[in-house]
Formats: structure tokens, C-alpha cells, sequence
């Protein structure tokens, strides 16, 4: 008798393909299933305008939405970005109605939330604080001083023209903040999968003492993520200053949990080193749709963080249930 | 200094002491591996193997004693300064990164990059290099870590280790889950990279791989060295008898 020695098969590259896209897939697919949901139950869902709008509301979520991938990338999580958009949203105010031309404040706002993440990131990364933490702490810190430069009220802003634009002006139809958002997930994306930092950032998140161990600046990463919400919470604050007009120590109420619901909701993994900013940009047009759609429909807005609420419940579940443990497209033979 | 001719040890380690709290790991062990060398370093679990061959490569601080590289005295204080004086380990926990592919984890800490960008082409190229110089079968270079066997991990960590030019290799327990082919691939890749002059570090309970590869074979007990022989003036059952403490120690 003869044996003949084969090579086993390098199985079907669509089955591959299947389950390593799983959860970019099911996110797509849910998203499709409520735009259709909203489009049936409504008549102005499925409309231009309505559409531009949610885009433009999406579009602060969406950009902190990828700082924050990068953050749950390496296992953390910033729960102050939503006291950060609002300490930049009443500065912003504040400094422009002191007469502070337009664009040295963005610059000037920039830096302070490139300073505020950079801070948190350093008790993080070189302090071993853990993020919830840190962050839990930044945000009540943050919000109050919000809190306190104001006084608790509105700040208006006026006569600063371009700054507007910002906020309520369109290229091609196209609402700028929505371009923006779309420009910076872009960037993410191309970071977080061709270049050498988001190749760190992966690193550090599944493994850190091994990328320690191989020479990668295992804390600088760390510390840099941070940096990265608190800039991306800086672009938010400016432009929801910039579409209402005013500065509020009261904006972005509650955004720490819409942001995080649609990361996670992308299948960004909680535990690290597994992300997608496609699926971020999905989850986060999931939520908007949804938020959305639940108006339109004369649903009471309160609804909608009980939905919201939910989402992320859910998404969580199936985030560490089903995708990590023993499920697959792939036939099993 | 004895004559000019003789060259400094590769790794000269003196007084070396590592306490974790309460538990004194190392309490003062001297070691010396010369350039081409290959050390066997065997012992009970928890004898302090990992421990002293970490401080080697860096990734723990003795708490005292000296580690001099080619003569000269260093003080590493983080894994890349281990690095940058070419000294190489595959950790007993592999160190690698599940949810990178097997490229990534073989260039990890050290991506070609074009621009900041990621070279995949290159560094593909390079890969199947450093896996076929090694006799290492992973069809598909772009498979997550963590969908490998065991023994495919532990053939990646070995080749990252080996592949860039390593003038000191420590193995810790690299055959563990290796078959009976891919050991005697590491065995020759040991072979070869001494001939080369690469000095190597070899921890293994496999007691007869050492007589195939090792010049010199290092007992410890407890947290010392207890002995330590030249491997064609030894036996398997000498050995055995040093590592459970009935031998006689130098
Ligand atoms: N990171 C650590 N923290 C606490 N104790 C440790 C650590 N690393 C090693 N030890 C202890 O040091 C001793 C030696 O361990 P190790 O060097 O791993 O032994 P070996 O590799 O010879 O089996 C053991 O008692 C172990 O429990
Ligand atoms: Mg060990």
C-alpha cells in the first residue's frame, strides 16, 4: 500500500473573508434594515434633506467616534469627551466674544484639547491610573469648569462669519461638518491599517507587554490615543459651536455613551487589539438613523436614549458572546 | 587581562539578583557565554531560568550585579537597549500578538516603512525568506496569529528572534510544542547561527537536544547556579541528578 502525501486545502477565501468581516457585515446589514424600517415608516426619511441633516448631526459623533476607536483599540476607553467638547464649546464662545480672531482660536482650542488628552493619557499610560478611572474623573472636572467659566448659561457668538461657515456651510450641497467627519474617518482608517502608528496602536492593544518587549513605545502609545480624543473632541466642540451659533457649558450632554455605543456597536472589541473604523462610521450612522428616525415617527425624544441604551447593551452582548467565541461562517467539516 | 588574543566573553553576567517581593528569584548567579557558544541552561520550574535570561534581554532590571557585553559593561533598562546591542530572545510566552498577522508578528518592532506607510510588499518578501530559511510551512503569511497551532506560533517567535542578525539568541523552551521535524530544525538553525559566531542561550527540558547543540550546560537550583559542565565531559544521568540537588555541585 501506498500513502500519498497531499497539502491541505487553503480553504475557500471567501469563507475567510466572511469571518474576519463578520461584524463590519452584520453592522452594515442592521444599518440597512433600519434605513429601510425609517423609509417605509416615514415620508420624509428617504429625502435629501433629511438625509444632509442627519449627516450634519452625525458629524461630531462620527469624529470622535474615531479618536475613540483608536482609544478601545488598546483597551481603553475615554468616558470624558463629552465634558471636553463642552470645556472647548464655552471657551470657544468665550474667547471669540472677547473680539479673538476665528482661526487662532480653533488653533488656540485645538492645543488645549490636544493638552487635556495628552494629560489624562499621561496618568494612564506612565501612571498605571486605569483610563475609566482617569476619565471618569475628567469628566467631572471638565464639565465644571465649563460649568464655572459660564455660569451655567449660553454664550452667543456673533458676526464671525466664517467661523459659521464651519458649522452651517455646504460644498456641493454637502454640510462642511459632515466632510470633515468623513475627511478625519478616512485619515483613521488609513492610520489605523497602513501606517506604522496604527500598526503600535493594534500592538499595544493585543499584546502589551510584547510590543514592549520588541521596542515599541508601548506607553507613548498609550498616552498618544488620549491625545487623540481630546483633539477630536476639540474639532467636535468648535463645530457644534459653530452650527448653534452660542457656547454651552451644557453641549454633549450623554456623548461619551452615544460615541461609545457606535464604536462599539462597529465591533471595535472592548478587550482590545480588534477594531474597524468602517465599522465605526456604520455605527455611527446606525445610532444617527435611529435617533433620527425615532422623531420623524413623533416618538418622544426621551425614547431615544432608552434605544441608545439599549443598543449598547446589546451590541456589548454580541460583542463578547457570539463574535469572540465560537462563531463562524465557515462550515465546520 | 591574561594575553591579547583572548577575546571577552560575548555576555559575562556577575552577582546577578532579582527579588519579586517576598520571593528572591535569583540570589547572585555569574555567567559566561563566548561568541560562537552555545549554553544549555536547565533546572527544576521556578529555579529562575526565565528570570535570569529576561534580565539578559532586558525586559526585567536586576536588582544587583554586573552584565558586561564583548568586555564592555551595560546597564539595560528597557528591552530595546537589549536590542541595539543585538541580543535576541523568544520569550516562553512567545510574546506575540494575536490579533496581528503572522508578517506583522515578524516584524513587529521593526516595520519597513515607506513614508510612515507600512511596506507590505517588502516586508512579504522578507518573510518568506526568514520562514523557508527555516523550514517553517505557514501557507498564508496573512492569517491571524491566534488561528495558528502552537507549534506554527512557536516556529514564528523563533524565526523573528533568529532572522535579524541576533549576536546573542536566548530560546526559552522553544521546542516545547514542536514536532519531531520542526525540532531538529531548530536544533540546525542553532548549529548554524554558532558557526556563524552567534552565541546562544538555550533553556529546555529536553536533555538530550543539549548534547546535539550545547558546549557548555549550566545548572540552576532555587535561584543559584549550582554547576556547571562541559557538555562531552557529561551524562544525561549526571544532570538529572544536578537539576533535583543529589549532584555534586562545583
Ligand atoms: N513577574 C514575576 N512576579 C512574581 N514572581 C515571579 C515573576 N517571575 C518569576 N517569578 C518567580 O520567580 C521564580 C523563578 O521563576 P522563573 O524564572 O520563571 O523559573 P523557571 O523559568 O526556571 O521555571 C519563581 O518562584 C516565580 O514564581
Ligand atoms: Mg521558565
Amino acid at each position: 500500500m501506498s500513502v500519498t502525501y497531499t497539502e491541505r486545502k487553503t480553504g475557500s477565501a471567501l469563507a475567510d473573508f466572511l469571518t474576519e468581516k463578520a461584524q463590519v457585515l452584520s453592522i452594515a446589514a442592521f444599518f440597512l434594515i433600519c434605513v429601510l424600517f425609517f423609509t417605509l415608516a416615514t415620508d420624509v426619511f428617504l429625502t435629501a434633506g433629511n438625509l444632509l441633516n442627519i449627516l450634519r448631526q452625525a458629524a461630531p459623533i462620527l469624529i470622535v467616534a474615531v479618536a475613540m476607536t483608536f482609544v478601545i483599540i488598546t483597551a481603553g476607553i475615554d468616558l470624558s469627551v463629552g465634558s471636553q467638547v463642552a470645556l472647548v464649546n464655552a471657551s470657544a464662545a468665550l474667547i471669540l466674544a472677547m473680539g479673538v480672531p476665528w482661526p487662532l482660536v480653533v488653533l488656540a482650542m485645538l492645543l488645549l484639547g490636544a493638552a487635556i488628552g495628552l494629560g489624562q493619557g499621561w496618568f494612564i499610560a506612565y501612571q498605571g491610573i486605569p483610563a475609566f478611572i482617569v476619565t471618569l474623573a475628567g469628566l467631572s472636572i471638565l464639565r465644571g469648569a465649563a460649568l464655572y467659566m459660564t455660569q451655567g448659561y449660553s454664550i452667543p457668538i456673533r458676526d464671525v462669519a466664517g467661523f459659521f461657515w464651519l458649522g452651517r456651510g455646504t460644498i456641493l450641497d454637502i454640510p462642511v461638518p459632515a466632510l470633515i467627519a468623513l475627511a478625519i474617518a478616512a485619515l483613521g482608517a488609513l492610520v489605523l491599517s497602513r501606517q506604522l502608528y496604527g500598526r503600535q496602536v493594534v500592538a499595544v492593544g493585543s499584546n502589551p507587554e510584547a510590543a514592549r518587549r520588541v521596542g515599541m513605545p508601548a506607553k507613548w502609545t498609550i498616552a498618544s490615543v488620549y491625545m487623540l480624543t481630546g483633539l477630536a473632541s476639540a474639532v467636535a466642540g468648535l463645530l457644534i459651536a459653530a452650527r448653534l451659533g452660542s457656547g454651552s457649558s451644557n453641549a454633549a450632554v450623554g456623548f461619551e455613551l452615544q460615541v461609545i455605543a457606535a464604536v462599539v456597536l462597529g465591533g471595535t472589541s472592548l478587550f482590545g487589539g480588534r477594531g474597524s473604523l468602517l465599522g465605526t462610521v456604520l455605527g455611527t450612522l446606525t445610532i444617527a438613523v435611529i435617533g433620527n428616525g425615532l422623531i420623524l415617527m413623533h416618538i418622544s425624544p426621551f425614547f431615544t436614549q432608552i434605544v441608545t441604551g439599549t443598543i449598547i447593551l446589546v451590541a456589548i452582548w454580541l460583542n463578547t458572546r457570539i463574535f469572540t467565541a465560537n462563531f463562524s461562517f465557515k462550515r465546520k467539516t | 587581562m591574561p594575553s591579547g588574543e583572548t577575546e571577552p566573553p560575548r555576555i559575562a553576567l556577575r552577582g546577578i539578583r532579582k527579588s519579586f517581593g517576598s520571593i528572591e528569584a535569583l540570589r547572585g548567579v555569574d555567567l559566561d557565554v563566548m561568541p560562537g557558544e552555545c549554553v544549555g541552561l536547565i533546572g527544576d520550574n521556578a529555579a529562575g531560568k526565565s528570570t535570569l535570561t529576561k534580565i539578559i534581554s532586558g525586559t526585567y532590571v536586576a536588582d544587583a550585579g554586573t552584565i558586561a557585553v564583548d568586555g564592555e559593561q551595560v546597564r539595560f533598562t528597557a528591552p530595546a537597549d537589549a536590542r541595539a546591542h543585538h541580543i535576541e530572545m523568544v520569550f516562553q510566552d512567545l510574546s506575540l500578538c494575536d490579533h496581528i498577522d503572522v508578517m506583522g508578528n515578524l516584524f513587529l518592532g521593526r516595520e519597513m516603512t515607506r513614508w510612515s506607510f507600512l511596506d507590505n510588499r517588502r516586508m512579504k518578501a522578507r518573510a518568506r525568506e526568514m520562514l523557508s530559511d527555516l523550514d517553517i510551512r505557514i501557507p498564508n503569511l496573512h492569517a491571524k496569529v491566534a488561528q495558528l497551532s502552537g507549534g506554527q506560533r512557536q516556529a514564528i517567535a523563533i524565526a523573528r528572534a533568529a532572522s535579524f542578525q541576533p549576536r546573542l539568541l536566548i530560546m526559552d523552551e522553544p521546542t516545547s510544542a514542536l514536532a519531531v521535524a520542526e525540532v531538529e530544525a531548530v536544533l540546525r538553525l542553532i548549529n548554524r547561527v554558532k558557526a556563524r559566531g552567534v552565541s546562544v542561550i538555550l533553556i529546555t527540558h529536553r536533555l538530550q537536544d543539549l548534547f546535539e547543540v550545547c558546549d557548555k550546560i549550566a545548572v540552576m537550583y532555587e535561584g543559584t547556579k549550582v554547576a556547571e559542565r562541559e557538555t562531552r565531559r557529561t551524562q544525561l544521568d549526571e544532570l538529572v541528578k544536578l537539576i533535583v540537588g543529589k549532584g555534586e555541585a562545583i
